[in-house]
């Protein structure tokens, strides 16, 4: 299995963190699209980052929460998930 | 518009009412002026087994059907009330703030306890399961300024914002608060004060307090201004309403409710309710003063009501100071002995009704009380009809705030 996030869970995670409703598509089409446009800050970044690194039990410290794009949040996570992988 | 400071009055023009015996002002008003009581057992999730048992619950409020997710799952129960009872005031004051200045809009609320609830959860995570699985809302959510954050945020206000934590009476102090933004130039506040203290944690925070009624009676739990007083029941909820200047208010054709005239505020001392005979009397006789207002002019009075013989006695004790033999004549009311006291959003909703009340000429009585034992018209059983223009509303903090404010019906309208 990938260790991979993917928009598909990071759609899921934005709803069960943060309360925001977001189609997966929408992050694919527009990686670049500003996460504070909906409403997404660093505190629920950070609950986001939270509930990955108990998912894979690994700690994730290549800053995420500080992202301001879906597409730099994704990337960032999964060059802490894919380290060593 | 360049109105010099001191000629830029405060008016109400918007309620947002989230109380026990109704959510929106038509609901509210029409239960607060037939002096229903909704007093009961209460039925929160955890809350029972505690030597607690009566309150006044917002049974009716659905946060999901009045709030966006988002700010629900950031947020207590005590800014879910305070952001939808905002929408209420926004919308009752027709006030379209998309379309003003962002920086002339501001928000203050009052806040006795923060957000319980949630920090409860947070906390029993943090020891249940450890630090890992504290969310990081906790941070912001739990705090006293959180409902006033959350406002502003959600509706683009970036005028003046402020949070007064002065206790129960902190629900009169954020008016003037908002008052003083309003006069160093903003054009609208959304000011008031909502509590959720009906939750476990929260609820074994108010059991060290001797004022609290332990009655398991509804109907005989919060008798204020009667020899069988004990204590008082606490309430969730509160209101928010709009203020705005008023040469503002009017050129934009909104519909002026009243004018906060005058506000006077002092401190005591927790538990010594006899002090705060002067330190009530100070307070009104400020507020009073500031408002240009003769004792004789009051023509209503919602009171604190705290409900122990020691401090209803202390506040009779202190409109008498004040007030002269007009004590003994005006109208007095608590509504709140009908919905319970929500800490320092039953300041705020004693200012919404007051507004009511002048509005309809219509003192509302306090419910369940009929043998007054101090020398006061306290109005009973059933609304009194009479001709209002001015009142007086008090309010009193279990840690020793004191505050009155002043408020009238707008000229030309009586």
């Amino acid at each position: 299995m990938s260790r991979e996030l993917t928009y598909e869970e990071l759609a899921s995670l934005m709803k069960s963190c943060t309360g925001i409703t977001m189609d997966p598509q929408r992050l694919r089409d527009d990686p670049q699209a500003p996460l504070a446009d909906i409403g997404l800050d660093s505190l629920g970044l950070l609950a986001i980052v939270s509930e990955l690194e108990k998912r894979h039990g690994v700690q994730i410290d290549s800053g995420p929460e500080a992202c301001k794009t879906p597409g730099d949040f994704v990337a960032a996570v999964n060059e802490s998930l894919t380290v060593g992988a | 518009m360049n109105i010099p400071a001191a000629e830029r009055r405060t008016v109400i023009t918007g309620l947002g009412i989230i109380a026990p015996n109704g959510m929106g002002t038509d609901a509210f008003w029409k239960a607060t002026r037939e002096g229903v009581s909704v007093l009961d057992r209460i039925t929160r999730e955890g809350c029972d087994g505690y030597p607690l048992r009566v309150a006044g619950e917002v049974r009716a409020f659905d946060p999901g059907v009045m709030v966006e997710e988002r700010f629900l799952v950031q947020t207590d129960r005590f800014s879910h009330f305070a952001m939808a009872a905002a929408d209420l005031a926004l919308q009752n004051a027709q006030l379209r703030t998309e379309e003003m200045p962002a920086h002339r809009v501001g928000v203050v609320t009052a806040a006795g306890s923060g957000g319980g609830e949630f920090g409860q959860r947070e906390l029993q995570r943090l020891w249940g399961k450890g630090p890992s699985y504290v969310g990081p809302y906790q941070s912001i959510a739990w705090f006293y300024a959180a409902s006033t954050g959350q406002i502003s945020i959600r509706g683009g206000f970036k005028g003046p914002c402020g949070v007064v934590a002065s206790d129960e009476a902190g629900g009169l102090d954020a008016f003037a608060h908002a008052a003083r933004s309003i006069r160093n130039g903003a054009d609208a506040v959304v000011v008031g004060a909502t509590e959720a203290p009906l939750a476990p944690y929260s609820m074994v925070c108010q059991l060290g307090y001797p004022e609290l009624s332990r009655s398991e009676d509804p109907e005989r739990a919060y008798l204020p201004f009667t020899a069988e007083a004990c204590g008082f029941v606490p309430a969730e909820g509160g209101a928010m309403l709009v203020v705005e200047e008023e040469a503002a208010a009017r050129a934009r054709g909104a519909p002026v409710r009243a004018v906060v005239l005058g506000h006077g505020a002092t401190f005591t001392r927790s538990s010594r309710w006899d002090r705060s005979r002067e330190g009530l009397a100070r307070a009104i006789g400020a507020a009073l003063e500031r408002s240009g207002c003769a004792p004789n002019e009051i023509d209503v009075v919602f009171a604190d009501a705290l409900g122990t013989v020691e401090a209803d006695r202390a506040e009779a004790l202190a409109l008498a100071d004040v007030l002269g033999p007009r004590a003994a004549r005006v109208p007095v009311t608590a509504p709140k002995a009908g919905f319970g006291r929500a800490y320092g959003g039953a300041a705020a909703l004693d200012v919404a009704a007051a507004v009511l009340a002048l509005e309809h000429g219509t003192v509302p009585p306090t419910p369940r009380v009929t043998d007054v034992c101090h020398d006061l018209d306290l109005v009973t059983c059933r609304p009194r009809g009479v001709e209002l223009r001015t009142a007086l509303v008090l309010s009193r903090g279990l840690m020793g705030s004191n505050a009155a404010l002043v408020l009238r019906r707008p000229e030309g309208e009586i």
